[in-house]
């Protein structure tokens, strides 16, 4: 038999890497290191239990917002630079659309050069007439911001989720407009639902200097000490709330304790550094236009903000009145960051140059972060709940024990048919079918897939079809023996002839599966997922290592007679 | 080489062919009405609304509940004794607001209504809400239109694919196979009072599939013996191919719809759905791929020759 050695190598490889795999799900193998595999199954929400929601993120509205404080700023700036208009109004504020009214020629000369000296790569010119100018955002800008938009409320969501110390949250975008949020084994879902859907809050808060960082920690500890809690045991939100509330009798008048995560800690306890904060500020996220990444004359980045009118005025009294201090931007009660104010800045335009002695990479992600809470406490994207599917522990528990024990029995039944009617080539059926069952949950835990309820349903399919196959190999190998041929000629004959119907079989669903992979949704998915994965495992156990088996037997032992 | 069996088996399928493919025409034209008049009956995965399952550890009875639910006046609630024992589940479409967002809100706000009762006027009884689904009316319309494209698509990659890989006669006798198989399970869901929702979706896929593999199997093994009989006739052709699987498509169909009946019995919620599907499609499944998809093949091959005569 050609190569039957390397096949029967790549076979018993093939099936000792699925034991490797599967095994971590039945036996704890704990820290022992010798054991390569330690991933275990990932099982879906409708089975573990947990909190599935999706958000609808008003993406443009927040567009809508940024036109019309578009709007605002370039009225303002117009009046600055004297250039004539007599109206500028939003058309379609979706899409960025403004139509500027002039009076005459000359003063749309004027406009035309001022858009192209301050908005070219902002704004387009879409349409004008003698007196009035249309323009609008350019596509990319438009998607690039929707994008950002996005980005900052799936990053404001992670903010939030972190304080409930969910093992595994995942946190997706979905479609054009959506976040999907999964987080297995949530039990508080009302608080979680409550937190995701409050807006950020950003504020500017000034530095303290009346205590120094040794007594401010000094009391911190104190108060942790008398109370018996700590940032460990308490999320993050109420833990501030608590620690204020102790400390109030002995903190300065109007100031607050916040704390910023150090920079290389990879959770706020791990590394939490505590900063002496001015209520008296009163300048927040209403006061900002937008705050985006920029870059210095020698190409770093950095961070420039856009105040609004107002926004601009306090921004330039507070940093007039506290130059060569810190200002702590803080997003939902945590500091992201505490630039030193050099100069008072007036204008409402300003910059945040981060901290020298770092790679670009680790700046330029300090820079983003930061941009990003400022744009989320600026512009807070409103988020809508728009499907939500909660599943108790415990019915997640008795759906997959009753799905089990059918199964079992299922298969009991199958393994009894199998051997009785095929015999010893039963016997390598019922083989093939444990071999195909085990590497296809061994392909699901190397891949990292998650099994789901309907994953299940595709798996008793999958095995369906695996069925299927031994009975036409076995078929075809009595009907070549009916012919009068020898053990060995119908055994090649009966996996040769059976084969061109497994396959197209195996291809059509493997299609049907990839369409519905492509255009299902949820459990849909979930289904193709392991109907795909069944395939490729059925061709691997009950074609190709079966067929290794029977070789073994026929040609390696030199069995001569195997009923079938 | 084979020996050649100038008989063609026990059975003449073809011959009755014409009897079995009327009565399938009948059923599935039925069914189409059936469903057209009597509308099906979508879940809240497709419409939007929402669903609670309840369990109570003391007994409650479903007037109690469905009594307290009604006092909050939320439109038309439905309560439904699940599974045994004190297990209920919650039903509500929610009251439409002028616009989508509204909906949502009313929705959610309803949500939160229901399960405060729940909570604390059945505080003594121990209840555990064990489910959730809340769906919003824009996810709602999304997902039945992606479930509709998914299964059109389906079907056009499955016609492509017969017709490459077989022959181009081949591929609407298949793809009409799926479809009948397809609108009478869907018929069969809706007179048994099952709800559509995704998890349906899934279920009616896998019989597609199911069907799909004895189909395909049938044709390959028609397609084999085509070449061996010229001289006899499609029909002949037909008849012993069906007749030569007939073991194997009777023990294949027989396992998988014991397994499936298996799973059916013990499993409950999605599962039992799908596990419904698949025994409904394994008896239509494989019916259909002898009585409907090998028919139509021959009304192909007969046209086929009117066409070459003309």
């Amino acid at each position: 038999m050609e190569g039957l050695r390397w096949r029967s190598i790549l076979a018993a490889l093939g099936v000792a890497a699925a034991i490797v795999w599967v095994l971590p799900n039945v036996v704890n193998f704990g820290e022992k290191a010798w054991w390569p595999s330690k991933q275990k199954l990932n099982y879906g929400l409708d089975i573990q239990g947990g909190l599935h929601l999706v958000m609808g993120v008003d993406v443009d509205g927040v567009v809508s917002e940024s036109t019309h404080r578009l709007i605002t700023s370039m009225k303002a700036d117009m009046q600055k630079e004297n250039v004539a208009v007599k109206d500028v109004k939003s058309v379609n504020p979706n899409l960025g659309e403004v139509t500027i009214d002039v009076n005459d020629a000359a003063g749309k000369a004027a406009v035309e050069k001022f858009l192209a000296d301050k908005y070219s790569t902002v704004l387009q010119v879409m349409s004008s007439t003698d007196t009035s100018i249309t323009t609008r955002y350019f596509d990319a800008y438009l998607n690039d911001y929707k994008n950002r938009v996005i980005q900052q409320a799936i990053e404001t969501i992670r903010n939030r989720i972190d304080e409930f110390g969910v093992a595994e949250p995942s946190i997706s975008q979905q479609g054009a407009n959506r976040i999907l949020i999964q987080l297995p084994g949530m039990e508080d879902a009302e608080k979680a639902k409550q937190l995701i859907n409050t807006t950020a809050k950003l504020d500017f808060m000034i530095v303290s200097n009346e205590k120094s960082p040794q007594e401010l920690q000094a009391m911190i500890a104190e108060a942790e000490k008398a109370g018996n809690y700590s940032m460990t045991t308490m999320k993050y939100s109420d833990y501030v709330t608590k620690l204020n509330a102790d400390l109030a009798s002995k903190l300065p008048a109007k100031s607050v304790v916040y704390f910023e995560k150090s920079a290389n800690a990879t959770t706020m306890e791990a590394g939490a550094i505590p900063f002496l904060l001015k209520t008296d500020t009163d300048l927040g996220g209403d006061s900002l236009d937008d705050a985006f990444v920029g870059y210095d004359q020698y190409g770093a980045p950095q961070v420039s903000l856009h105040f609004n009118s107002a926004g601009s005025n306090k921004f330039a009294d507070l940093t007039g009145n506290n130059v060569n201090r810190q200002m702590a931007i803080v997003l939902d009660k945590v500091v992201k960051s505490a630039p030193s104010i050099r100069d008072r800045i007036a204008g409402g335009q300003a910059v945040i140059t981060l901290g020298g002695g770092r790679d670009r990479n680790g700046m330029m992600e300090e820079a983003k972060m930061i941009s990003t809470a400022l744009r989320a406490g600026a512009l807070p994207a409103s988020l809508e709940q728009l499907e939500e599917r909660r599943v108790g522990p415990t019915l997640g528990a008795d759906a997959i024990d009753k799905a089990k024990l059918g199964s079992y029995v299922g298969a009991a039944i199958i393994v009894i048919f199998m051997l009785a009617y095929y015999k010893a080539m039963g016997a390598v059926a019922s083989l093939s079918l444990g071999i195909n069952v085990l590497a296809l949950f061994a392909l699901m835990t190397s891949m990292g897939f998650t099994l789901t309820l309907p994953g299940i349903a595709g798996i008793a399919l999958t095995v369906g079809f695996a069925v299927d196959a031994n009975v036409l190999i076995n078929e075809r190998i009595k009907e070549e023996l009916r012919l009068g041929h020898g053990l060995n000629v119908a055994v090649k004959e009966g996996y040769h002839r059976a084969m061109s119907a497994i396959i197209d079989a195996n291809v059509t669903t493997a299609a049907t599966a990839v369409v519905l992979l492509y255009f299902g949704t949820g459990p849909v998915r979930g289904f193709a997922v392991t109907l795909l994965i069944g395939i490729v495992t059925s061709m691997f156990a009950n074609v190709f290592v079966s067929k290794v088996i029977v070789d073994l037997l026929v040609h390696k032992f030199k069995v001569k007679k195997l009923a079938v | 080489m084979t020996i050649k069996n100038d008989s063609f088996g026990r059975f003449d399928f073809v011959g009755k062919a014409w009897l079995f493919g009327g009565i399938s025409l009948i059923l599935t034209i039925a069914s189409l009405i059936y469903l057209a008049v009597n509308g099906i009956n979508y879940g809240i995965d497709f419409k939007g609304g929402t669903e609670i399952q309840v369990k109570f550890a003391q007994s409650v009875t479903i007037e109690d509940l469905r009594k307290s639910i009604d006092d909050l006046k939320l439109g038309e609630v439905g309560v439904q004794s699940f599974g045994e024992g004190n297990e209920y589940i919650v039903r509500f479409q929610g009251r439409t607001g002028k616009t989508d967002k509204e909906t949502n809100e009313i929705l959610n706000s309803d949500l939160g209504k229901i399960r405060n009762v729940i909570t604390t006027q059945f505080a003594s009884q121990g209840p555990d809400i064990r489910r959730v689904d809340t769906v919003g009316p824009q996810v709602g319309a999304e997902l039945k239109r992606n479930g509709v494209l998914a299964v059109f698509y389906c079907l056009l990659v499955i016609l492509i694919y017969v017709a490459l890989r077989f022959d181009y006669k081949f591929a609407p006798g298949a793809v009409l196979c799926l479809f009948h198989d397809a609108v009478i399970t869907l018929a069969v869901f809706v007179a048994v009072g099952k709800e559509v929702n995704v998890a349906i979706l899934a279920a009616i896929m896998t019989l597609i599939g199911f069907s799909l593999n004895d189909t395909i199997v049938v044709f390959d093994r028609i397609r084999e013996t085509e070449g061996h009989y010229h001289d006899k006739g499609f029909g002949f052709v037909i008849n012993r191919s069906i007749n030569e699987m007939l073991v194997r498509t009777l023990i294949t169909s027989g396992t998988t719809f014991v397994s499936a009946i298996c799973l059916y019995i013990f499993a409950d919620g999605t599962v039992e759905d799908i596990a419904f599907a698949m025994c409904v499609g394994i008896f239509f499944g494989t019916y259909s791929s002898i009585y409907v998809a090998a028919p139509l093949v021959l009304l192909m091959e007969k046209l086929n020759l009117k066409k070459a005569r003309a």
